[in-house]
């Protein structure tokens, strides 16, 4: 769905030829999410389809140049509009690993938490590292300027969505420390409910291609 | 980086409040080494020990066993006036909030440390405007603390925890007051200061800001549970990839 | 050094933001300091300027002349004289012979070349626009260049003619008269126009007249002696100017000619001590105070300036040790950046420092424009007018500085207690009790036991009152010291409380180094007032019981003796106009020569006395007459001896009973009202003056024959010589019957009573002397002024008395010094209870969550400040009274000692029995510090906190 979109999204600014849109998605992306030159050509087709693209010429070097109809805008103009979907959490396996921990024997599931914490916070300081650099690059402005904020956007996104995830095993942990201070009788319900009332962190980000309004992003003050 | 000489070292250290029923273990065996050029952030639950690490760090506190090294001092065994020297000359503080003098300007504030060492008073500025514009703050100058934003402030306090010679930054949540994207800002700068050379110590429970640092450590009870290394940049992307 | 003083500097600006950023409480601090330095500097810029320079003195004294001759009125004999020429004294010894009193031709002493002026002055009765007033009448040409400086013409011009004269704008003012008027006198009948006004820049509230040389003294005196009356006598000196002046040595061989001068030389350059033989003679040393009496001057001066810094500095210490308090995270800031301990108490020290500064600043330049702007009228006040202004910078620098001192010692112990803190506790903002320091207790306890006993042993074995008072200071030091301690003591007592009061004690209690200073303060106040009016208090019931009326109570008597008696009538008339009269009884008294002489035998030719007889066998042995050269009578008896006669015989008791009467022997010529008005109810005394009886007070006035014997003395040189060789004055003596009023009556000092018949029957001529009078009630203040300025207008000396019993001049003062601790006590706990809610703001807000009414914030702040003023006036109340105890106590000994003393000796001072010294307390001012005052404090924080509490809320919302 969001690769349909991001290609509309692309294509808004003018025409485009197939691999052009695939370069553009991944630099916007920070190569978060590789696509292959099949997997773009696929969605255009469909997208034509549907009407909401056209083939329209080609350029210089010979390239079918794609543009967007109305039918397209309007749908990219929903898209921006609708919020994104959160009805049906997708799958965690991080969630389904805790709540099958609680009350397994021979785990320590303070262990598991904490090897998880180690692996979420190494993971964020890495994004944030690459975020520092993006940051730099803002700064300095230039010619890719834009793509620099919806890189670190999508950054920032990842960075969020990780200490949601160190945050949710902080309190899991503290939880399950009280917990056990009581009663080892409620040990298995309690986890079971512990690890579906955390919220599930949605496992497919929605990349948001950033609407020219979107105020430069951080770093900038 | 372990070929070189660590700027702050804690050994074995042990740190116990109250005595018989009341005791608490608020440190135990801590051992931990800070480089130059390092930031490391402490993480942890409440009570974990973690603002009594970056006290006992700085020379404000006393352990109760175990050893403190400063730039080769032994901080355990100095004399509170010594102590007082050691934080004017090596140590600097950055707290969660109000970390400047009302009464004196940015420079001023940040020229105070030197000052209070007996420095001259125009020698002193000289050198906080030098700070103050290596972080791009020289326009803050001359303003009062409460004629700055909560991040300015901090952003000077920085500044002041590493005018002169100092290169021991002793953090203690420099962001808890400030929104998220100011906050940043101040880690930023932080950030910064350690990569041009100094080493810094965070304490923070804030996942978002520690992952700032190089290395993360975990404290849980008093003790160091665990601590990250930080990857290669690259080779990250690539896993993330796989689970996006 | 260099680095000290760079970290100083820091600490210095730190300090000097932060006293403006809390700008009332540095004002407040600051005025506390700078009001008594205003006040000393004030008065010290006062002093000076009007302490004139020796050639400013004597420009005004003797304006362009060299020197001022005087005659020394020692018949011209060579005298001795002190370089001012103020004292003189024969050269020669003149022990058993007659002293020379005589005038000499002063103009003859005049070397020749000179120009002389002369200025000559007398009294006169000057006539006004609302009556007589007696006036200094100066004859001197002031508009002579020689008499310049001496003189300051206001208005006007000087006087050309002998008919115009000038006058001190202190006379127009009294006399209600102005340039322009016309001028006479009493007896006089020339008239003088006023053409001018001036004044005597030394002696601003002078009453002067100044006529031309001739024009005014010599035929006033004529006038008034061809009346009747002895002409007024009058001075004369001369302003005499020489080229090169009058040298010690010239000065001192003009005083082989009896003349005593003032040179100009002589003041600007005084010669040594050495060369003035004046000195040399025995008890004519040069006048100089005792280098113990300097010394205890100083120490005085020093006690109580050191006792003033004390009390100031308690007062201020809280103040700053709520901004030490207010800035601890600051504090712990620069602690957390490098500062040491030092750093921490420069910055608290920079405080007082700074106030100090500012206010030595401010009052010292406000007391220079305040005394610059308002120099006419401390010239009024003093009345003189200033020589050049000066300032004496190394003396002000000296009062500034104590004020800087003043800051300083009152940021001492915030400083000290702000500096113990850990770093990590004044960061982190955690309360706890602030341990005071054990040593102070101690030091406290050791000068109260020091102090005591010094006390104790002025009091028992030296009687001294220095050493008593000294002694009680340093235990009352010791007090103030020990606060602390005695604080933790009230602590005990709070168990039983209700909540806020509670509350406000365990707060004061726990925080002892904050109520600590608060509560010295109030104590020092306290025991010093109730110290002295204590003392006050005693002396005053040791006073009313001392006291002796003159007259019945509510009586009036007035007497005037001067010119023969020739107001007496208007007098009499006024005082029945005026006062609530319900009796008059007019007295006369018994005169001998000359109508217009002075009763006393003074006056010149013509005038005379008399003596009211004491007959041989009635003399007490201890005071017979001695005849030259016999020693004193009562050396003959051992103590014993003397003891016995003054307290057993009656010849030697003294009349015990109060009053006093203003003629020789008590010897009044008057009717039977004159006993009724004094309440003496003696039925056969009202016969006797009937019968033409003497009515006599005194068993010793009559002589075996029961006659009293009343000597006129008409030769007052010849008794004079008689007395000399202790033989009785030759006159005539006239014998009156007497009639002994039985003992028991008082008379308030009228000896013997005749009616007029009686005294024309013995040959005795009487003139008016005056009146008694009984009233209807007693006459108001307001009666007593109208009467007062009646007689004023009289011109005369008029003597009247009425009795109001005793009256107690000293309530004023203690009310006042009650007042003044009382502010204190309130400034002192308001200080402390402010301190309080800085500290308990944290509490006041979990109250108020907890669900307290706003009601608790006030009665908490009403009971915090209760609870220092009352510790305070507790322990100052019991501070005070005991010092005061011990120095009547003191007293008590000492006269006792003298009253025995006088007994062996033979001395009957007066006293009927052995001294009464009694210890007073003043129950009515003690019960007023008690209650009173901690409940208008306690009122007084809660009715403030109110406001304050609103704000609050509102600035938290």
């Amino acid at each position: 769905m969001s690769i349909r979109h991001g290609l509309l999204a692309l294509l808004e600014r003018g025409p485009r030829y197939g691999s052009q849109l695939r370069t553009e998605f991944e630099s916007r992306t920070g190569s978060t999410w590789p696509l292959n030159v099949g997997q773009v050509y696929t969605t255009l087709s469909r997208l034509e389809r549907d009407g909401m693209v056209a083939q329209g010429g080609e350029d210089a070097a010979g390239h079918a140049l794609y543009a967007i109809t109305d039918s397209g805008r309007a749908e990219l103009k929903a898209w921006f509009e609708k919020p994104v979907d959160r009805t049906s959490p997708a799958r965690d396996e991080l969630a389904i690993k805790l709540a099958m921990a609680v009350g397994a024997p021979g785990v320590d599931i303070r262990d598991v938490i904490q090897s998880q914490r180690h692996h979420t916070v190494k993971a964020m300081q890495d994004y944030t590292r690459l975020k520092a650099q993006a940051l730099v690059a803002v700064e300095n402005g230039g010619a890719q300027e834009r793509d620099d904020v919806a890189w670190l956007l999508v950054l920032e996104q990842l960075i969020f969505q990780t200490e949601a995830e160190a945050r949710w095993l902080d309190h899991c942990e503290s939880r399950l420390i009280r917990l056990s201070a009581t009663a080892a009788r409620t040990t298995a319900t309690t986890a079971t409910s512990t690890a579906t009332d955390a919220r599930s962190t949605p496992a497919a980000p929605a990349p948001a291609t950033p609407a020219p309004t979107t105020p430069p992003a951080a770093g900038a003050r | 980086m372990s070929a070189q000489q660590p700027v702050l070292q804690l050994q074995n250290l042990a740190r116990v409040h109250g005595a018989g029923a009341t005791e608490v273990h608020a440190l135990r065996g801590i051992d931990l080494a800070v480089y130059p050029g390092e930031l490391v952030a402490v993480m942890g639950p409440s009570g974990s020990g973690k603002s009594t690490l970056l006290t006992i760090a700085g020379g404000l506190d006393t352990p109760t066993s175990g050893r403190v090294i400063v730039e080769d001092t032994d901080i355990t065994t100095a004399s509170v006036k010594e102590l007082a020297a050691l934080r004017r000359r090596s140590i600097g503080y950055v707290f969660q909030d109000y970390n400047l003098i009302p009464a004196l300007t940015a420079a001023e504030n940040v020229a105070l440390p030197r000052e209070l060492d007996g420095t001259s008073a125009r020698k002193a500025r000289v050198e906080a405007l030098t700070a103050l514009e290596e972080m791009g703050l020289g326009h803050l100058a001359d303003r009062f603390p409460d004629e700055m934003s909560g991040g300015q402030q901090q952003r000077v306090a920085i500044a002041r925890a590493l005018v002169g010679d100092r290169r021991l930054v002793l953090a203690d949540e420099p962001t808890g007051a400030l929104d998220s994207e100011t906050g940043e800002s101040v880690l930023a700068l932080l950030r910064s200061r350690c990569d041009a050379g100094a080493a810094g110590v965070l304490v923070t429970h804030e996942p978002r800001f520690a992952a700032w640092a190089d290395r993360v450590v975990f404290l849980r009870d008093g003790a160091i549970v665990d601590q990250t290394v930080r990857n290669d940049a690259e080779s990250l992307l690539s896993g993330q990839v796989a689970e996006a | 050094m260099k680095t000290w003083l760079h970290s100083w500097r820091a600490a210095i600006r730190i300090a000097r933001r932060d006293a403006w950023r809390s700008k009332g409480r540095s004002a407040l601090v600051l005025a506390m300091i700078a009001l008594p330095i205003l006040g000393v500097s004030g008065l010290d810029l006062t002093y000076r300027s009007s302490e004139l320079s020796p050639a400013e003195r004597v420009e005004r004294s003797m304006g362009a002349a060299d020197a001022i001759f005087r005659d020394a009125q020692v018949e011209g004999v060579p005298i001795l004289q002190d370089p001012l020429g103020e004292m003189h004294t024969p050269a020669k010894d003149y022990k058993d012979q007659a002293w020379p009193n005589g005038r000499t031709d002063v103009t003859k002493a005049i070397p020749a070349g000179s120009t002389v002026l002369t200025d000559r002055s007398g009294p006169a009765k000057l006539t006004t626009a609302h009556g007589l007033l007696t006036t200094d009448v100066r004859e001197l040409k002031a508009s002579d260049p020689i008499t310049r400086g001496i003189t300051t013409l206001l208005s006007g011009r000087y006087p050309e003619k002998s008919d115009e004269v000038m006058a001190t704008s202190q006379f127009l003012e009294v006399s209600g008269l102005s340039v322009g008027s016309t001028l006479s006198a009493r007896n006089f009948d020339r008239t003088y126009r006023i053409v001018g006004s001036y004044e005597l820049p030394d002696a601003l509230g002078t009453a002067q007249v100044n006529a031309l040389p001739g024009a005014f003294l010599a035929p006033y005196a004529k006038a008034v002696e061809k009346s009747g009356l002895p002409a007024p006598d009058n001075s004369t000196a001369y302003l005499v100017k020489k080229s090169g002046g009058f040298t010690w040595n010239t000065v001192q061989q003009i005083n082989t000619k009896g003349v005593a001068v003032t040179s100009r030389a002589v003041l600007l350059d005084p010669p040594a001590e050495s060369e003035v033989p004046l000195y040399a003679k025995e008890g004519w040393g040069a006048w100089d105070s005792s280098p113990g009496a300097d010394a205890a001057e100083l120490a005085a001066v020093g006690t109580v300036v050191g006792l003033a810094m004390l009390e100031i500095c308690l007062l201020a210490g809280p103040a700053f040790a709520v901004g030490a308090r207010r800035s601890r995270r600051q504090l712990g800031l620069v602690g957390a950046n490098g500062g040491a301990r030092s750093h921490i108490r420069a910055i608290v020290l920079s405080g007082g420092l700074v106030i100090g500064v500012a206010a030595a600043v401010i009052g010292t330049v406000l007391a220079v424009v305040l005394t610059l702007a308002l120099q006419p009228v401390l010239e009024d006040m003093m009345k003189q007018r200033f020589g050049a202004f000066d300032v004496r910078p190394l003396e002000l620098l000296g009062i500034a500085l104590l004020a800087v001192l003043t800051g300083l010692l009152a940021a001492i112990v915030p400083a000290v207690t702000a500096s113990r803190q850990t770093v990590l506790a004044s960061l982190t903002g955690r309360r706890g009790v602030r341990r005071s320091s054990r040593v102070l207790p101690l030091i406290g306890l050791a000068s109260v036991l020091l102090g005591g006993a010094i006390a104790l042993f002025g009091s028992i074995v030296t009687e001294s009152f220095v050493i008593v008072a000294g002694g009680s200071a340093i235990a009352e030091l010791g007090v103030v010291a020990m606060t602390p301690a005695l604080v933790g003591l009230f602590g005990r007592t709070g168990r039983w409380l209700p909540l806020s009061p509670r509350l406000a004690l365990r707060d004061a209690v726990r925080n002892r180094g904050r109520t600590a200073p608060a509560v010295a303060a109030v104590l020092a106040a306290v025991a010093g007032t109730v110290a002295v009016s204590t003392f006050m208090a005693s002396s005053e019931a040791q006073n009313r019981a001392a006291y002796e009326a003159r007259l019945p109570h509510g009586a009036v008597s007035t007497f005037v003796m001067e010119e023969g008696g020739r107001d007496v009538p208007a007098v009499r008339e006024a005082v029945q106009r005026y006062l609530p009269v319900d009796v008059r009884a007019d007295v006369e008294r018994v005169s001998v020569g000359k109508p217009g002489c002075d009763p006393w035998g003074g006056g010149g030719q013509d005038c005379g006395r008399y003596e009211v007889v004491l007959p041989k066998a009635n003399e007490c042995p201890l005071y017979a007459t001695a005849l030259p050269g016999a020693g004193d009578p009562s050396e003959k008896y051992t103590p014993d001896q003397r003891r016995k006669m003054i307290t057993e015989d009656w010849r030697c008791a003294q009349s015990s009973g109060g009053g006093w009467v203003s003629v020789d022997g008590g010897l009044l010529v008057g009717d039977a009202k004159v006993l009724q008005v004094l309440g003496v109810d003696d039925p056969g005394a009202v016969k006797a003056l009937a019968e033409g009886k003497i009515v006599s007070f005194s068993r010793a006035a009559i002589d075996k024959n029961g006659t009293v014997g009343i000597k006129q003395v008409t030769d007052i040189a010849a008794a004079d010589k008689a007395m000399e060789k202790g033989l009785p004055a030759p006159g005539k003596v006239s014998s009156v019957p007497a009639y002994l009023v039985p003992e028991g009556q008082e008379s308030y000092g009228v000896r013997l009573l005749m009616t007029p018949a009686t005294a024309k029957a013995a040959g005795l001529a009487t003139l008016p002397a005056g009146a008694y009078f009984s009233t209807e009630r007693m006459p108001g203040t307001e009666e007593r002024q109208k009467l007062d300025g009646e007689l004023a207008k009289l011109g005369s000396n008029v003597d009247l008395h009425v009795e109001q019993g005793f009256v107690n001049d000293d309530s004023l003062f203690v009310i006042a010094l009650a007042v003044f601790a009382g502010l204190v006590t309130i400034g002192a706990a308001g200080i402390a209870t402010g301190l309080a809610q800085a500290d308990a703001e944290a509490d006041l807000k979990t109250l108020a969550a907890v669900g307290a009414p706003p009601r608790v914030r006030r009665t908490l702040s009403g009971f915090q400040c209760g609870v220092v003023a009352a510790m305070g006036v507790i322990l100052g109340s019991a501070a005070g009274v005991l010092p005061a105890i011990g120095l009547r106590l003191t007293e008590e000994r000492e006269a006792i000692g003298y009253y025995e003393e006088a007994i062996r000796q033979g001395w009957d001072n007066g006293l009927s029995g052995p001294p009464y010294v009694p210890i007073v307390i003043p129950w009515e001012t003690l019960a007023g510090l008690l209650v009173a005052v901690p409940l208008g404090a306690a009122l007084l924080a809660a009715l403030v906190t109110r406001s304050r509490g609103a704000l609050a809320r509102r600035a938290a919302t």
